[in-house]
């Protein structure tokens, strides 16, 4: 199996804070890969870095083969990204923004492929206003459509599902899992651990920066564990040492 | 009830500090002190050529127009507020949540950043003055006046223009009708009494008299413009969830010829769509340029001939280059960091952006030149003006990045700017005085410009992409 994003040592420190500490990791193409972590263990750390938002202190990463501090522009232009918190500009409108990015993206043919997405996110009403107008639920809907419309080989997403409803969190996982399918990867980061083993295919959980474990969520269920209460005995355990 | 203010004071004083450190942000108000402290013993020299009362008039100007330029509280609706730092995590916003009154928060806002505007810029510098009185044998009580006097004249600036920001924020016409009663008042009061209205400016007259009275009255006038604009205050633009047809393709076809064409027409769209193309026109542009006018107006016998309009075209490049601001200040490098784009692609289309601007200080220095008689000069006066303004906003992208609001109150990017941009004006200054035509060589500034425009490119980008 192909490696899509493999990281060594990776490390990043914030003055005396270490955020991510020497984390080595990799990841298979195809499939959904889950970060997990309790508040503050560096998820969304990690996934600036890969993403070239930020510069690791130490170590390396490689995301579809390019490095991340060498090439960022090149790496953010071939995976979608959902940061955590940034939201789209304030005045454009929501078919604006798509047009934006796509032209950012050099995608052809935004028409059709935007109007899929405003029909099967259900916010088709709301394409002509203004992002500052829309609510935090419809504007994840557009940060999820901009991560996704180009069909990247891999998408990094951090807590994608937190604004959702969860009649959307339902189309939202539906969509994810058909996605990896194809034969593309998910890189994933959540909390929500009942969401993580029901659509993740490998894990990693994280604890104040280092890296606990990481394996197929496949060789829990050979152990019979299920993983809610395998995260929350290593992290307990983990905070005990 | 006080709590709230402190909290921001804290809060303003860890924004800054953090971001570059507690000492060099302290460090700050001690620049200002030194450049005038020792600017204080030039004053002997000054005094040769240039009467005493005229030195008096330049500080109250600077200061009236440093008033003017931070006033425009009445125009940061809560887009701008949300975004200024990245976050909606300021006081001014998450204080929302509390049980208290929207003018309250804004007011505590508008006074906390007053109170900092005046530490670190009006008492240091009257405090530099005031220090260096005895060597240069100016009364102690003179000094004292002149702080007091230039911090009324730093709050008329900031309060006028509050006033007339939160008018325009209600409504266009009664900002139109206010301007005109003042155009037409000002214009009376020029032609009646055959003076320049500048000299009843109250902290002028203050300073070559004082009288209890007229303080008095001072104070009245701007607790009335500042109570009066407090009340106006909506943080709220009104009619949201408005409906807009596609506007940035056709945009973007139109600006096809530039290099980055989806960007520039995002920023367009951001200053039409905001209110701030002609808010900060008017407030950032036309008012401060206007009142500059009129003090210079009062120096021209000591310039040489013709001088009077390229001192203009300076300023007005000057305060041109300050448009970089107006298309830096909608977004942080955040929202972008999910696309393919680099820094220095955002700064060379923020630049970009800036440079359609410039066509608004060309035409007004073309305006000028027209109207004070002096059309044979036009050429060289806009060339002057519009070649300061880039070479000063290569400067800032230099030292600032795409923020340069934050990192001004940086000491060393103040302290290098002023350097750069100040050899500048001074050479040329001298030029242009020498022989009007001779303005024309400021095209060489194009040079520098391009070169720092280069190394800001690369200097950002190897930085860490910061959230500000
Ligand atoms: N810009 C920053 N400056 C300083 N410290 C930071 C910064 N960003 C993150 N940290 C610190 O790094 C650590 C990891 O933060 P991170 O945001 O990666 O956690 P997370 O796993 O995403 O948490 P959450 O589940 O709450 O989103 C935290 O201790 C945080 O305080
Ligand atoms: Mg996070």
């Amino acid at each position: 199996m192909a490696i899509v994003l493999e990281t060594k040592d990776l490390t990043k420190k914030y003055g005396d804070v270490i955020a991510v500490d020497n984390v080595s990791l990799s990841v298979e193409k195809g499939g959904l890969f889950g970060l997990l972590g309790p508040n503050g263990s560096g998820k969304t750390t990690m996934i600036k870095m890969l993403t070239g938002q930020t510069r690791p202190t130490g170590g390396s990463a490689t995301v579809l083969g390019l490095d991340v501090v060498q090439d960022p522009v090149g790496v953010r232009g071939h995976v979608g990204i959902i940061p955590e918190q940034e939201t789209p500009p304030s005045f454009l409108t929501a078919m604006e923004y798509l047009r934006f990015v796509a032209a950012v993206r050099k995608i052809p043919d935004i028409e059709p492929k935007a109007e899929w997405w405003f029909d099967f996110l259900d916010f088709a009403d709301k394409k002509n206003v203004l992002c500052k107008d829309l609510s935090r639920g419809t504007r994840q809907k557009l940060m999820f459509t901009q991560a996704f419309i180009h069909e990247p080989a891999l998408a990094l997403i951090d807590e994608p599902l937190i604004n959702f409803d969860p009649i959307m969190q339902d189309v939202v996982k539906d969509y994810l899992a058909g996605y990896v399918k194809k034969g593309r990867t998910i890189f994933i980061s959540t909390h929500i651990l009942e969401v993580a083993e029901e659509i993740c295919s490998g894990f990693a959980i994280l604890h104040k920066g280092t890296l606990l474990y990481t394996g197929p969520v496949a060789e829990l269920a050979g152990r019979n564990e299920h993983l809610p209460s395998f995260f929350l005995s290593l992290v307990r355990k983990d905070r005990h040492v | 009830m006080f709590e709230l203010f402190t909290s921001m004071m804290k809060e303003e004083w860890r924004v800054h500090s953090t971001m570059f450190g507690s000492l060099s942000f302290a460090l700050f108000p001690v620049m200002i002190f030194g450049i005038a402290f020792m600017g204080s013993f030039l004053i002997p020299l000054m005094q040769v050529t240039l009467p005493a009362g005229n030195l008096t008039l330049i500080v109250h100007a600077n200061y009236l127009m440093l008033g003017i330029m931070v006033g425009g509280f009445g125009l940061l609706g809560n887009e701008v507020m949300n975004r200024r730092f990245g976050q909606a995590s300021l006081l001014a916003y998450s204080a929302r949540s509390l049980p208290l009154s929207e003018q309250f928060i804004f007011s505590n806002f508008v006074v906390k950043d007053t109170v900092y505007y005046f530490f670190l810029w009006v008492l240091p510098f009257g405090f530099g003055y005031i220090a260096a009185s005895p060597f240069v044998g100016i009364p102690l009580a003179r000094a004292l006046l002149l702080l007091l006097t230039l911090t009324l004249s730093f709050l008329f600036g900031l309060c006028g223009v509050f006033f007339l920001s939160t008018v325009y924020a209600r409504s266009r016409p009664a900002l139109w009708s206010i301007l005109l009663i003042l155009g037409v008042g000002w214009g009376g009061l020029t032609t009646v009494t055959g003076t320049n209205p500048v000299l009843f400016f109250p902290p002028l007259l203050l300073n070559s008299a004082f009288t209890w009275a007229n303080l008095f009255i001072s104070c009245v006038v701007l607790a009335l413009l500042f109570g009066v604009a407090i009340v106006l205050f909506n943080p709220e633009s009104v009619g949201s969830e408005k409906m807009y047809k596609d506007s940035f393709t056709p945009l973007m076809r139109r600006l096809s010829f530039l290099p980055n064409p989806p960007f520039n027409a995002k920023d367009t769209l951001d200053l039409y769509r905001s209110g701030s193309l002609i808010g900060q026109t008017i407030f950032s542009f036309l008012l401060p340029l206007g009142v500059i006018w009129f003090f210079l107006a009062l120096l021209g016998p000591f310039f040489p001939p013709h001088g009077l309009l390229f001192i203009f075209a300076i300023t007005t490049g000057v305060i041109a280059s300050t448009m970089y601001t107006w298309v830096t200040m909608f977004d942080t490098f955040g929202p972008y960091a999910c696309l393919p784009v680099a820094v220095s692609t955002l700064i060379g289309s923020k630049i970009t952006t800036f440079a359609i601007l410039q066509v608004l200080p060309a035409i007004f220095i073309a305006a000028v030149a027209i109207l004070s008689g002096e059309v044979v000069y036009l050429v060289p006066a806009v060339v002057l003006g519009i070649s300061v303004s880039f070479y000063a906003v290569s400067v800032m992208a230099w030292l600032c990045g795409l923020s340069p609001n934050v990192l001004v109150y940086d000491v060393k990017v103040l302290f290098v700017y002023l350097v750069l941009v100040g050899i500048v004006l001074t050479v040329f200054t001298s030029v242009a005085f020498a022989d009007p035509y001779f303005a024309l060589s400021s095209v060489i500034l194009a040079i520098p410009t391009w070169l720092l425009v280069q190394k800001a490119k690369v200097r950002w980008d190897a930085a860490d992409p910061a959230g500000f």
